[in-house]
């Protein structure tokens, strides 16, 4: 019985540490791309650019390994039978903000795009905010199966940063149509501050659900 | 042993039966419902406590019905238990929630009218004084253990994952308690009327442990109860688990909680003793619903969270049954007691 209560404890902490390194993907990939976009505006497709871009790779790959690990146990195990198919949505849909760091980071490095000089602070202050987003979102879902009390607190920055990114989106690509730079050069970055953009809109939707997951938990 | 006796004693544990089949539910019916615990766990655990609180605390609560009415022959036990399970088996017809102690009071009044012995009316008012304070005592407690967990997961910032494990084995120890709480309060409506004609001996086992002549009465039912819940309580558990009270395994925890203790609260004597050693005032040792209990239990959290209407038509359904279960066990024990006396040439009563 005590070698039992040991093994279902064990397992459960194993759980919980896999959970948990899971968020610190999110926050992994959420900086390594804030940097990967610095570096590619002051030296374009550089080795450090490549090293960067591999790290998000790498990043995106243990993620999904570790979101497999975490469904897999949840069913093998049959934890949190109630809350199951919530927690599994949460995971898959943060799983989805890492990839999408990943593919516009992959992005940059395919396409190369020409962003003239006056942009490049725009473009910087845009990915601070998807990170800022993005980080937001995970203590908000960290909350979630910790401290459901500070679950709000999180989500309305991220409610916050999500219409400051839209604003600034919507500025930036205004200012690019603008211009007198080739037409083919202004739909490439209005593609690029599109693609950014839609990591605070996907955050947005996660926070969304996260909510309604709250009120069921909460009992 | 005679056979006859096991003839006779074939109504109560068929009522033992069917208790068990219904009343498991209400302890581990979301658990096994939300597969949280498995059914075999559930029911090994729910048939060894039921029977260790059927023999070792069972007496209290019988010994109210003895008071009440004290039928002293095997047939008038046979015909009061029969006509207790042709009632409940008619409530449940009718989608009444169903509470076995009141049937069996109908059915002791019914014998008492038919052999002209009084009823005592003080214990009557008591009885019936506790079914009607039962659930409102369960929805009181809930909502106390409910604001207390609830206040001990914000603060105690629980993993999710942690608080599943906890909740399972909450889950376990709660049925485990509930299942001795059921056994010691409702043993009495199975086999409390046999007592007085009870031919069984005391057994002894080795120079320390025995069971006297009621509480080997008392095993005999734990067992039939038992048996119910291993052969028919799965259906009515996942019914309870997935469709009628659909329940957070947490808040399941809380309700199977509070139904234990109010089924314990009236049926330990231990409990009373204290009490009344203390000068404390001390709650009668009655049998009481577990389903009322449960009843009760859920709409007290409900209020407590607000936002939740009292059902008052599933209110309005147990204060009828309240009034009509025990009228209709009585006309039908009476009745019967008239055939099996008038047709069978039985002795009823003394």
């Amino acid at each position: 019985m005590f070698h039992l209560n040991i093994s279902i404890f064990s397992k459960t902490k194993s759980l919980e540490n896999k959970i948990d390194l899971f968020h610190d993907k999110l926050l992994d990939a959420a900086m390594s791309f804030k940097k990967a976009v610095k570096v590619f505006l002051n030296e374009g497709r550089s080795d450090d650019y490549r090293k960067i871009s591999k790290q998000i790779k790498q990043i995106e790959h243990d993620a999904d390994n570790l979101r497999r690990d975490i469904e897999n146990k949840l069913y093998s195990q049959n934890l949190i039978p109630d809350l199951r198919a919530d927690v599994l949505q949460l995971v898959e849909n943060l799983d989805r903000v890492i990839n999408k760091f990943d593919e516009v980071a992959y992005m940059f490095f395919i396409e190369q795009p020409e962003i003239p000089q006056e942009y490049h602070n725009r473009i910087n202050e845009l990915c601070d905010q998807v990170a800022e987003c993005a980080e937001n979102m995970a203590k908000a879902s960290r909350a979630f199966f910790r401290d459901l009390s500070s679950v709000r607190d999180y989500s309305q920055k991220v409610y916050f940063i999500e219409h400051e990114t839209d604003l600034s989106s919507g500025n930036l690509r205004k200012s690019i149509f603008e211009s007198d730079i080739p037409l083919a050069n202004k739909m490439q970055l209005s593609s690029f501050i599109n693609q950014i953009a839609d990591i605070a809109d996907i955050a947005e939707d996660f926070i969304d659900e996260l909510l309604i997951f709250t009120i069921k938990r909460d009992i | 042993m005679d056979l006859t006796f096991f003839l006779f004693l074939s109504s109560g544990l068929f009522l033992g039966w069917s208790l068990g089949a219904n009343d498991a539910s209400n302890i581990f019916g979301t658990a096994v419902g939300t597969k949280m615990v498995k059914f075999r766990t559930a029911t090994i655990i729910s048939s060894l406590f039921i029977i260790l609180g059927a023999v070792y605390a069972g007496s209290g609560a019988s010994q109210t019905l003895g008071h009440l009415g004290s039928i002293n022959t095997l047939p008038g036990a046979f015909m009061a238990a029969l006509a207790a399970a042709i009632t409940i088996f008619w409530m449940v017809e009718l989608s009444m929630p169903i509470s076995t102690s009141q049937a069996i009071v109908g059915a002791i009044i019914g014998w008492n009218l038919f052999s002209s012995k009084p009823t005592d009316i003080t214990i009557l008012s008591q009885i019936v004084g506790t079914w009607i304070f039962c659930p409102i005592l369960s929805g009181i407690i809930a909502v106390f253990i409910y604001w207390s967990i609830k206040s001990i997961i914000r603060k105690s910032h629980l993993h999710l994952i942690r608080q599943d494990c906890y909740t399972r084995i909450g889950l376990i120890i709660a049925g485990a308690f509930g299942a001795y709480a059921l056994g010691a309060n409702n043993i009495a409506n199975v086999m409390g009327v046999f007592v007085e004609a009870n031919p069984l001996k005391e057994i002894h086992f080795g120079s320390f442990f025995y069971l006297n002549s009621t509480q080997v009465l008392f095993f005999i039912g734990g067992v039939a109860i038992s048996i119910g819940v291993g052969t028919y309580s799965k259906k009515v558990m996942d019914t309870i688990g997935n469709g009628i009270m659909k329940m957070s395994p947490l808040m399941a925890w809380v309700v199977v909680v509070s139904q234990s203790i109010v089924l314990f609260l009236f049926a330990s004597q231990g409990l009373q003793h204290f009490l009344l050693s203390h000068d404390l005032p001390a709650l009668p040792l009655v049998p009481v619903s577990s389903s009322q209990a449960v009843i009760g239990a859920v709409m007290g959290i409900g209020i407590a969270k607000g936002g939740h209407d009292l059902n008052w038509g599933l209110i309005a359904k147990i204060a009828i049954g309240w009034i009509t279960t025990p009228i209709i066990a009585a006309l039908i024990c009476y009745v019967s007691l008239f055939f099996l006396q008038n047709v069978f040439g039985q002795v009823v009563y003394i």
